[in-house]
């Protein structure tokens, strides 16, 4: 037997081996592409509010964002996000979890209203609620009967944003946990659990992320409403001004240093969301990766 | 009795899936539901957990009717075909879950699964994930969780449909090991009837939402009520019979008529091991080749064609197989030594009627 | 995460009292404080601003009471529309005599001769429609004809949703029929032109004065005096001029306190006290700081120099009322409706 023989790859059949791939260029040109698509279409408007914002420099930028009515503007939207994303969060889980485990008469229904929302414009939205608790509306003469505000109130703005932002949690809950099935769950009640233990212990850990996720999506929506809102709003300054509408204001003062101030801010927001969805994921790799090292064990079957 | 079923039937909707299902599964019995998919087995064990609800019929629990009962009371342990592990908690806390449940003290809590855990080989394990386990330490942890809390009842929806043939094996092995010890009366879902034939003390045959036999293995196996069981159990050689001049026959092979009309069909079946062949050619009074011969270790599968196309199925011992100079492509003779009528004139027979037949020898022919 | 019960109590009830916090002092009605809501148009935020404190002032030194007003701006039909389906205004000082007409008739918030109850007619300013050119006037843009030119790019809002537009259409349409020879015909034919010569129709007059400015469209804008006035302040004569035409229309933004909102409110008093001190010299003059034309002659007289005479026609001259307006040129179908679809 002569000595051991080496395989070696000829050159043809090193480039065959590669042939799955693309070449060389027509990748650099796909990244060329979607590079240049965000460029024009998110860095550059993202760079023009910040480089707006900071036109008369920093201390301006800053001043304006201490305006009591623009501390008024943020407080409102706080309000109206920490309403908001709550409320649609049970909803959204709730939601989920009847439209993953069950059959009943009307699902379809129920995820056809759901959606709803999403294909109604925000404007429309906003009549709606006009047309139903507006003076003129259906409820109108009894809301004022007992003198009770909503249109044009801090109650209207909240209504709208709830209605804006309701199908983001369970849009994202629904696919997951039908994805999951409910075997778990139904171990779970086969070892003695009671329903809402089945919930926590259960499905919430494993819905987690897909939670935390539509969360992150309905209070960046909530913040950033602007065409219900509006409609509903009345524009009293420094009291049913959210911070898109303040946004608006400034603007229509020719205050374009505040207005993309506050822009800048709600940027910053937006950054930090997507943040804090990445350190999220990151954390729960990071869960995994320790479960993994942390036991010690011969692999066998 | 540990489990009994009344007249159990279960509808979704127009379907019948489980019809007037009656059984009983006494205390420490190991039970294998054995049929077909779609047969109804597993709707009659998820009726057992109350994780569905009989249409009609009574389930009772030692003594006691639990349809009203629900999932969580009815202290049974359940193990899912994919076994349904928790993702995301830690194989020592999905054992633990149970008992967590219960509200046992902490230290109660840890003992027993430090006990599980050893008894089931996962010694170490405890920490990690479901998804960082093999196939068969995923199904042991499964099994772990449904004991810990020690129920009266384990039930299994094919435990071991997911695994690779040879952890199978060995599952079942260790199935039947735990079984003895634990002494835990034990129902389990199986399409595999080799595996019922192994592990279970008894099998309950579904077919189509209908139970066609309960019996020990040996039992179903040997004395088959019906057709379908026969054809489900082992493997069953089945024949096409056409009475024709007083003789009933298939090709070249000929049977009495049992009293079949002249020009009707008869339809017989015979295990494997009721084929006797011999390489003497003027031993018996057909011919035949050995077609293929399939090795399985110590017993080998032949499959022999005779010259009119037919193909019959026999065993034989490795050792017998090289006695006789048998090899592939070999003529043989053989003879059929008992057969069972299944179905005269297109109606099928029941067990009383169709016993075992037994044909005389060549010399006795006629 | 693993929450003990107890933490998971404790950030319920944190949850709980941030979210009361802050809805107490959006919601908060301190005693003792009268809150008064001024509906108005777009470019008075500027005006009110200042008048409000004033007049806040002078309240608590009268009455010892402290009076705070709260601004909604918005576009003037918008803003009507808006205090007709409920948005509780004390006061509302609107670009139009028709849509306070409009919150009378449909909303029945106020009499229908809410007009009569204050001087001249409820409009303690006026103003009128002029041009706001480019710097040096390249285009040599002098008068209403040289809209109508081939090379001429006009910014206008839309008459159909603003205000301040349709004084700026009427003033076009008034300018023709006072032309010799000049008939309803040709004043359709004028204004026909001209309005095909913008090359966008904003919503109201501070979006076309953005268009106008910001985004650098067009060679002129046709807007109220006060606004062209305050763009010049605000940018200086290094991009713009202001232009004035040999006539334009008298525009006439009227004031009026709500009569459902304030009886309720209890607000009547201070309400009419807050209008009334537009007509107030301190009024007038603040007026006219703000380029709006006071409506009392003695004080005008002060300021002609800021506000030179020109010739004005009135609504009522060119087009009967605002209803008639309405009916004839901005309603569906109406004049404005036919030269846009040509």
């Amino acid at each position: 037997m002569a000595g051991t023989t080496q395989k070696r790859w000829t050159s043809g059949q090193a480039k065959s081996r590669r042939g799955t791939e693309d070449p060389w260029y027509i990748r650099w040109i796909l990244i060329g592409v979607a590079a240049l698509f965000a460029g024009v279409f998110l860095i550059l408007p993202l760079a023009n509010v910040f480089g707006q914002a900071f036109a008369k420099g920093w201390q301006t930028a800053f001043g304006s964002l201490t305006d009591p009515d623009t501390i008024a503007a943020t407080k409102l939207t706080a309000l109206a996000t920490l309403i908001s994303v709550p409320l649609n969060t049970v909803f959204g889980v709730a939601a989920a979890w009847l439209i993953a485990k069950f059959e009943f008469r009307g699902k379809a229904v129920l995820t056809t209203l759901i959606d709803l929302p999403f294909s109604v414009s925000p404007v429309v939205t906003g009549l709606v609620y006009v047309l139903l608790f507006g003076l003129r509306g259906y409820f109108g003469p009894w809301l004022d009967r007992h003198d009770i505000q909503i249109i044009f109130a801090v109650p209207g703005i909240v209504l709208a944003t709830i209605f804006v932002t309701f199908p983001f949690v369970a849009r994202e809950l629904i696919p997951l946990m039908q994805a999951q099935g409910s075997d778990q769950e139904q171990a779970a009640l086969t070892l003695g659990a009671t329903g809402w233990q089945t919930f926590w212990h259960v499905t919430l850990p494993s819905i987690k992320w897909g939670l935390l996720y539509g969360v992150i999506l309905c209070t960046a929506r909530a913040v950033g409403e602007f065409g219900a809102v509006s409609v509903v709003s009345g524009h009293i300054t420094g009291i049913t001004d959210t911070l898109p509408l303040r946004i608006e204001k400034l603007d229509k003062e020719y205050n374009s240093v505040a207005a993309f101030s506050i822009a800048a801010l709600l940027a910053v927001l937006a950054l930090l969301t997507l943040g804090l969805k990445t350190w999220l994921e990151h954390r729960q790799q990071r869960e995994l990766d320790l479960a993994q090292t942390s036991s010690d064990s011969p692999d066998e079957h | 009795m540990s489990i009994e079923l009344r007249n159990i039937s279960k509808r979704f909707g127009d379907v019948a899936a489980v019809q007037n299902v009656s059984f009983k599964v006494a205390e420490g019995e190991l039970v294998a539901l054995l049929g077909p998919s779609g047969g109804g087995k597993t709707t009659v064990l998820r009726m057992i957990a109350g994780l569905e609800q009989p249409t009609e019929g009574d389930i009772l629990i030692r003594g006691q009717r639990v349809n009203d009962v629900s999932v969580q009371k009815r202290n049974i342990g359940f193990v899912f075909q994919g076994y349904a592990l928790f993702k995301t908690m830690s194989v020592a806390d999905n054992i633990a879950f149970g008992l967590k449940i219960k509200k046992w003290p902490q230290a109660e809590i840890n003992d027993r699964v430090a006990e599980l855990l050893k008894l089931f080989g996962l010694d170490g394990l405890g920490k990690r994930f479901p998804h960082q386990l093999s196939g068969g330490q995923r199904q042991r942890v499964a099994i772990a969780r449904s004991l810990a809390p020690k129920p009266s009842v384990l039930l299994l929806d094919e435990p071991f449909g997911a695994v690779d043939a040879k952890i199978r094996q060995e599952l079942r092995d260790w199935l039947v090991h735990l079984h003895d010890e634990l002494s835990v009366t034990t129902v389990f879902v199986t399409h595999d009837q080799e595996e019922a034939m192994e592990v279970s003390n008894r099998i309950v045959i579904f077919s189509r939402g209908n139970l066609e036999q309960i019996g020990a293995p040996q039992e179903v196996y040997e004395r088959p009520s019906n057709e379908f069981v026969a054809r489900f159990i082992g493997v069953l050689n089945v024949l096409e019979l056409r009475v024709e001049h007083g003789v009933a026959r298939l090709h070249e092979l000929t049977f009495p008529t049992h009293g079949v009309a002249e020009g009707s069909n008869l339809r017989i079946g015979f295990r494997p091991y009721a084929v006797q062949i011999s390489p003497d050619l003027s031993e018996y009074r057909y011919r035949a080749t050995l077609k293929h011969v399939y090795f399985l270790g110590v017993q080998l599968r032949l499959e022999l064609e005779t010259p009119s196309g037919l193909t019959l199925r026999t065993r034989i011992t490795k050792d017998e197989f090289v006695r006789l100079g048998l090899a592939e492509d070999k003529e043989i003779s053989f003879q059929i030594r008992e057969y069972r009528v299944l179905s005269r004139d297109g109606f099928a027979l029941s067990p009383e009627v169709s016993a075992v037949h037994q044909l005389p020898s060549i010399a006795e022919n006629i | 995460m693993n929450w003990s019960g107890l933490q998971r109590v404790v950030a319920g009830i944190a949850a709980a009292l941030v979210l009361a916090a802050l809805l107490r002092t959006l919601t908060r009605q301190e005693p003792g404080i009268v809150r008064l809501l001024n509906v108005s148009y777009d470019p008075t935020r500027e005006f009110y601003a200042e008048f409000n404190r004033e007049f806040a002032q002078l309240w608590q030194q009268k009455t010892g009471e402290t009076v705070r007003i709260q601004q909604s701006h918005g576009g003037s039909g918008k803003q009507a529309r808006s205090v007709i389906d409920g948005l509780r205004a004390d006061i509302v000082t609107l670009a139009l005599g028709y849509d306070i007409d409009a919150i009378s008739s449909k909303g029945g918030l106020l009499p229908s001769d809410w007009a009569s109850r204050l001087p001249s007619n409820s409009c303690p300013y006026t103003s009128t429609i002029v041009f706001l050119v480019r710097k040096g006037n390249p285009k040599d843009i002098q008068d209403w004809d040289d809209l109508v030119r081939s090379n001429v790019t006009v910014v206008t809002p839309n008459p159909k949703t603003g205000g301040g537009a349709r004084w700026n259409y009427l003033a076009a349409w008034g300018h023709a029929l006072h032309k010799p020879g000049g008939s309803p015909a040709t004043a359709r034919d004028f204004v026909s032109k001209l309005y095909r010569n913008a090359p966008v129709l904003d919503t109201g007059a501070r979006a076309s004065a953005q268009t106008f400015s910001e985004r650098k469209i067009g060679d002129v804008l046709i807007t109220w005096e006060n606004e062209a006035m305050l763009l010049l302040r605000e940018h200086g004569t290094n991009r713009f001029a202001l232009v004035r035409p040999s006539e334009s229309i008298l525009a006439e933004p009227p004031v009026a306190w709500v009569d459902r909102v304030v009886t309720r409110k209890k607000t009547a008093e201070v309400a009419q006290a807050y209008l009334t001190h537009l007509y107030s010299d301190a009024g007038q003059n603040l007026a006219a700081k703000h380029f709006y034309r006071p409506s009392n002659p003695a004080v005008a007289a002060r300021y002609e120099q800021q506000f030179p005479p020109m010739r004005l026609f009135t609504l009522a001259e060119i087009a009967g009322s605002w209803a008639k307006a309405q009916a004839e040129h901005f309603a569906d179908g109406g004049i404005f409706d036919q030269i846009s679809s040509r």
